[in-house]
């Protein structure tokens, strides 16, 4: 009964006209499809999941938070054995320099649960974004962003971390959006286990959230 | 041959005096006497126009007695018992014109001369005004017919205003503020122009009644728009176009790049799945936006121009509000000429 009374919440926020104010607020949840990668091509882990997106635009400067929690299982050529669930927190903080481009910092938590099945991930973001009006109330982005300092559940080092993105929010009726959001990141891990010398452990997630969001 | 044609050019001449010579007569002796001026008979029409003098005559039958006997003395060359007879017309009806077009030249000489030898103020006129309070004048026009120190006046029933008093000759010109010595405009009211003149021992007087209405000075309404401007549409919708599919394949484009330049060579090939819903998503907004119509977009140009043209209407009322009140502390004044009443001393 809950559900379905937040879900008709959410219908009826989400038909309320916007009126012309301007749009501050974005909240709604997401549902996520997840590719992960680790050390080899044989460590691989598909997966899905849920959460939610909170988008908060002020003037210039925007800040954008995500949370999802991914189950993740094995493929059929995986060698590995068991799954794991992830937990990932995302954050940016935008300001524009234009119309259309928008530099950022943010972070990315990742977790895994159990700790040891795969690596968490915590990093600094700090890149670029484009975004282009395509239509009346829809509107494309493409992210770049550079993973700082990262740190790893399993220790070592990443020489380079990368992410890239695509996202697409259409306004449908109302105060209701379609949100998209797509995500790739590459770490190139690198471990010294025995202190035999460094070896490489990289990292690549693929992510993909699509949802709702009421505007505010 | 030259007596008939001087009895033809008498003959029309006195044809042309008939109008105003058919406007009295009703006396029996008088009419007699233009009878006998019709008929060219000077010497009977002289003789019945004394006669007529010696009855009870209204004022214009007498004016009209001198004025036969003026004729009748110039049409036998008595030059001057016309112009004798010329200034009791006038001393009677100073206001008496001949025309030059109507009267031989004789006659009309005489009236001229007998003018010239009566002081006399004639054809005093005020013309209908109507002007703010301190920025007009009431013209008063009237004819002085001898040099003479003329005085004029108006007279209300309160106060009398000096306007002139100089020596005039002629056709005289003056005009009045209608303004007290404060500065303020005269009270509304009935009022009375008075010109005396005086020479020696002569005098003459003339009036005219007026009336002075006050009024209140009408504002000039605010704009809200300027004639000829008008204010242009702020936004403009642009011509469709597939730029919104472009972009989308930009954007999809740049992400698969990424995805492609982040595949590495020990993690194996990149999963499309997820790239392909969003990317999915993104190029079937784009063909969506392109076929819908464009989103209105702000039309710079247009919004600047309207400006302009509001701070130019703001900028114009603010100087009517200014003038405005300066209009509501002014007075509109109205001055009319009466019909006269008395007669001329």
């Amino acid at each position: 009964m809950s559900r379905a009374a937040g879900a008709l919440l959410l219908l009826a926020l989400a038909a309320v006209p916007t009126g012309g104010v301007a749009q501050h607020i974005t909240i709604g949840p997401q549902f996520a499809v997840v590719d992960y990668r680790e050390v080899s091509s044989g460590l691989r882990y598909t997966g899905s999941g849920g959460g939610g997106v909170a988008m908060i635009t002020y003037r210039k400067f925007s800040l954008a938070a995500a949370v999802v929690r991914l189950s993740l299982d094995p493929t059929s050529r995986s060698t590995a054995g068991t799954g794991f669930t992830a937990t990932q927190v995302d954050a940016w903080l935008g300001y524009d320099v234009s119309s259309y481009a928008s530099i950022e910092v943010g972070l990315i938590r990742r977790t895994a649960d159990p700790e040891f099945d795969a690596q968490s991930l915590g990093a600094v973001r700090v890149g670029a974004r484009s975004s282009y009006a395509l239509g009346p109330g829809a509107t494309v982005l493409f992210r770049a962003n550079y993973l700082a300092a990262p740190q790893f559940s399993g220790g070592g080092r990443s020489s380079l971390s990368l992410e890239v993105g695509l996202g697409l929010d259409v306004r449908l009726l109302g105060r209701l959006h379609a949100l998209a959001d797509y995500a790739v990141q590459r770490v190139d891990r690198k471990t010294d286990p025995g202190g035999q010398g460094e070896v490489d452990a990289p990292i690549r997630q693929s992510v993909a959230r699509v949802g709702l969001g009421i505007g505010f | 041959m030259r007596w008939p044609l001087r009895t033809l050019a008498l003959t029309l001449l006195v044809g042309l005096a008939r109008p105003a010579a058919t406007q009295v007569g009703q006396n029996a002796a008088l009419r007699r006497a233009e009878q006998a001026y019709d008929n060219l008979d000077y010497r009977q029409a002289l003789v019945l126009g004394q006669a007529s003098l010696r009855e009870r005559l209204t004022g214009p039958e007498r004016a009209r007695a001198y004025e036969l006997l003026g004729f009748c003395y110039s049409a036998l060359d008595s030059i001057l018992k016309a112009v004798d007879a010329f200034k009791q017309v006038v001393l009677i009806d100073p206001e008496r014109q001949l025309d030059p077009n109507k009267v031989s030249p004789k006659a009309y000489s005489a009236f001229d001369v007998a003018l010239r030898q009566v002081l006399l103020v004639r054809q005093l006129r005020v013309d209908s005004t109507r002007f703010v309070g301190g920025q007009g004048t009431v013209p008063i026009r009237f004819m002085v017919t001898q040099p003479a120190r003329v005085v004029t006046r108006v007279i209300g029933s309160q106060a009398s205003y000096l306007v002139d008093s100089s020596a005039w000759n002629g056709q005289v010109n003056l005009s009045w503020s209608a303004r007290l010595l404060s500065g303020d405009p005269v009270p509304a009211g009935a009022y009375t122009v008075v010109v005396d003149a005086r020479l020696g021992q002569n005098t003459f007087s003339a009036s005219q009644p007026i009336r002075v209405a006050q009024g209140g000075v009408d504002t000039l309404p605010h704009l809200t728009s300027l004639p000829g401007y008008q204010e242009l549409p702020e936004s403009e919708v642009p011509s469709q176009s597939w730029r919104p599919m472009g972009l989308a394949f930009l954007y999809t484009g740049g992400a698969l790049l990424g995805t492609v330049g982040l595949k590495g060579s020990n993690l194996g090939s990149s999963s499309a799945r997820e790239l392909g819903i969003v990317g999915a998503a993104t190029l079937v907004t784009g063909f969506v936006m392109t076929l819908r119509k464009p989103a209105p977009r702000p039309a710079q140009g247009n919004i600047l121009y309207n400006r302009l043209l509001r701070e130019q209407i703001a900028r114009r009322n603010q100087e009517i509000a200014k003038e405005n009140v300066q209009r509501r502390q002014q007075v509109q004044l109205s001055v009319v000429p009466l019909p006269k009443t008395g007669a001329p001393r």
